[in-house]
């Protein structure tokens, strides 16, 4: 038994050292880093509360950044989870070639964080790119997609709703798992397909969609690859994620001690955002032998 | 244990065996593209050979470059000779200590380096490492669009302008004289100020900005002018583009974009894209008539340091020079990092002719400019940010140029005042 233990923890042992060495320790360590003055030249130097009080009370670009960040992370979650419900439930009838375009729907998940691929959203979306071009196919004056800051975060959320494979997988699998005689008893009571929507089909899910929420909130507020590739946070950091902001501070401008705060107050938001969202979920979601009705 | 000692002791008897005595194991780190590698590989093949040691390369592009070499500064783990660019003394060297001073060590043969050269390269009386080349921004040329339209280049700024609205006149809407984004249009702001005051950014002297509000409201006028006039595109236009390199632009390659201002050794990254029969020209600097210099903008590209925590810096010693001033590394080394400094190494290309002409005229060109010493904080990651976000919010006209000037004037000395 105490062998059979040994080799157990002998097996997990990468993970728990690469759970320690490349997760917990720098965790801790941008903790204690963001209540310092660090510019990795020098020791850290113990500066108290300083970083997060410049933060919250000096700073007009955390501020911006910060309103950005939840305004791309509102706009592209709920899009991002109706659309990958839309495209689940289409796929989810039995159509000719059905597979194929499972695939071919899924696809741009695997290649959408890529660099290669917010490189081919900047020219489609370029002044005289492709959506320009079909616009102007349609007698649509060319839009400014990349130079006008209302426009920007937009074209930014496109890219992130076109990644919605995964999430739409998972909506795949929880609607092929609900039981069809549901559906056949409510066409029989008379209820249209948007009343078994609404009431049969949404209520069943939800703890998949609650589950998708919490996934792609926490990875919106991460997003990183699209803003730096396409617009650099611009123009007039409209696209300024939070992510960039800790970048340029920790990368560009070596302040650690600020950008490990930065990261902080990201961390929290995240925290706060996922403690509400499960706080509301026992209003909204509903498991396999929950007793309310 | 006993076999792990005995692997460990064989271990150690071999490596040390497979050099010679006074033999050292080195390391060196660099930026660069393909070509700079390759070369750079031969040439540390060829003087460690040469001396006796054997050097690893550890190389990358010029981008993660900073992060990577400020990581290693900050764990002592850097290479025993690193390249650093130049604008990054600051941050590395504040007091002279951050690299070995190249005075104490023997065997660098720092005679055949230009005085001013060495001066850049100095801190607080330490030589903190070898200036491999000098390079700064000239002006380059579709001299193939500009005949197209009857122009010659522009020698004023008021031939550049009357250039501009001929090249539309003649050619169309969709030509325009010259490129300006982000840094170039930075730099050209600072190149009309500079050439209006005689005066660099930064006052070596009170290490502040050196600019008043005044001259520096004038420089951002003067920038909206090019706008204005059809000259350069807008910063709102450049922008919808999706901030593509000048020189991946369509319209650069086809020679609707007539000009640009760029670093001299670049000469090739821009010429190669263009059609054929296109042909590029690097040409004087473009003044003001009342210009009080022509306020280049020069100075080293880059140096070669030992690092401060080499275990064999002598040795690392050995290679540098043999890298900048020896048969060895220059025939290697070639022009892979700009038109060399050491006059030996310069001396021994230009008989050998292996300086391509365009590179040797754009290069004459910037050494025959004459204005101010630039101050390495020019190119502060934090200054240059401020003053490149602060310029965008002028471009899209959230403020005007008194108050843009006033706003990146602060910033530049809020940056310096952290150097005091």
């Amino acid at each position: 038994m105490k062998r059979s233990r040994l080799l157990g923890l002998a097996y997990l042992s990468p993970y728990l050292i690469g759970l320690m060495v490349f997760t917990m320790i720098p965790f801790a360590a941008s903790f204690y880093l963001s209540f310092t003055d660090y510019n990795l030249m020098s020791s850290p130097r113990w500066t108290g509360l300083e970083n997060y009080i410049e933060l919250f009370f000096h700073d007009r670009t955390f501020r911006r950044s910060l309103s950005v960040t939840l305004l791309y992370v509102f706009l592209t979650v709920p899009l991002k989870l109706g659309f990958a419900l839309f495209i689940a439930y289409i796929l989810n009838y039995k159509l000719r070639f059905i597979n194929l375009f499972r695939t071919a729907f899924y696809v741009p998940s695997i290649l959408g964080g890529s660099i290669a691929i917010a490189v081919l959203w900047r020219y489609i979306f370029a002044y005289e790119g492709l959506v320009n071009m079909l616009l102007a196919y349609i007698g649509i004056e060319p839009i400014n997609w990349f130079g006008d800051p209302t426009n920007a975060l937009f074209t930014l959320t496109l890219l992130r709703m076109w990644q919605f494979g995964s999430a739409m997988v998972i909506f795949l699998a929880a609607l092929q798992s609900i039981d069809k005689s549901l559906y056949e008893a409510a066409a029989i009571d008379g209820a249209s397909k948007a009343h078994s929507f609404i009431f049969i089909t949404i209520p069943l899910i939800t703890p998949v969609i609650f589950f998708n929420l919490i996934m792609q909130m926490v990875q919106a507020f991460q997003e990183f690859n699209g803003p730096y590739i396409i617009t650099q946070g611009g123009p007039l950091k409209s696209t300024y994620l939070l992510p960039l902001y800790i970048y340029d501070e920790a990368f560009k401008r070596f302040d650690m001690g600020y950008a490990s705060a930065i990261a902080w107050v990201l961390f929290v938001i995240i925290m706060a955002l996922t403690l509400v969202a499960f706080w509301s979920s026992k209003k909204w979601v509903f498991y396999a032998g929950d007793k309310r009705s | 244990m006993k076999t792990l000692m005995n692997a460990l002791c064989t271990t150690a008897l071999i490596t040390g065996a497979a050099l010679p005595a006074g033999a050292e194991n080195l390391r060196m780190s660099w930026w660069g593209g393909e070509t700079r590698h390759v070369a750079t590989q031969a040439a540390l093949t060829a003087c460690g050979e040469k001396y006796g040691h054997q050097i690893a390369p550890e190389f990358t592009g010029f981008s993660g470059y900073l992060e990577k070499l400020t990581t290693q500064m900050a764990g002592s783990t850097e290479a025993d000779i690193v390249q650093v660019n130049w604008p990054w003394l600051p941050l590395f060297s504040r007091d002279g200590t951050g690299f070995y001073d190249l005075q104490e060590l023997d065997g660098v043969d720092l005679s055949s380096f230009a005085q001013t050269d060495l001066d850049s390269v100095t801190v607080a009386g330490h030589v903190q490492g070898i200036p491999m080349s000098t390079s700064g921004r000239v002006f380059f040329f579709n001299t193939t669009t500009l005949e197209a339209a009857g122009i010659t280049p522009p020698t004023t700024w008021e031939e550049f302008f009357a250039a501009a609205k001929t090249l539309r006149e003649k050619m169309g809407d969709d030509y325009q004289l010259f490129n300006a984004v982000a840094e170039s249009a930075q730099l050209l702001v600072s190149l009309a100020v500079t050439q209006k005051t005689g005066k660099d950014l930064v006052d070596p002297e009170t290490n502040r900005v050196a600019w008043s509000v005044e001259e520096l409201a004038a420089g951002l006028e003067f920038y909206q002018r090019m706008v204005d006039s059809g000259a350069i595109a807008s910063r709102k236009d450049e922008a919808a583009q999706g901030n593509v390199l000048l020189y991946e632009k369509q319209d650069w390659s086809q020679g609707r974009i007539a000009g640009s201002y760029e670093w001299d050794t670049t000469y090739f990254k821009f010429s190669d894209p263009l059609e054929d029969g296109q042909v590029l020209d690097s040409v004087p600097m473009i003044k003001f008539a009342d210009a009080v210099t022509d306020g280049v903008y020069r100075k080293p590209s880059m140096l070669l340091s030992v690092s401060k925590n080499s275990d064999h810096p002598q040795a690392a010693a050995e290679i540098l020079n043999c890298l900048v001033n020896e048969p060895e590394g220059i025939d290697a080394l070639g022009i892979t990092r700009g038109i060399p400094a050491s006059s030996t190494a310069l001396e021994r290309l230009e008989a050998e002719d292996k300086i391509e002409p365009e590179l040797m005229k754009a290069h004459q060109i910037l050494m025959d400019a004459d204005g101010p010493a630039v101050s390495p904080f020019n190119e502060h990651p934090e200054l240059r940010g401020d003053f490149i976000d602060i310029m965008e919010e002028f471009s899209y006209g959230m403020i005007d140029a008194q108050d843009a000037a006033e706003a990146i004037i602060d910033s530049a000395n809020n940056v310096l005042r952290s150097y005091d």
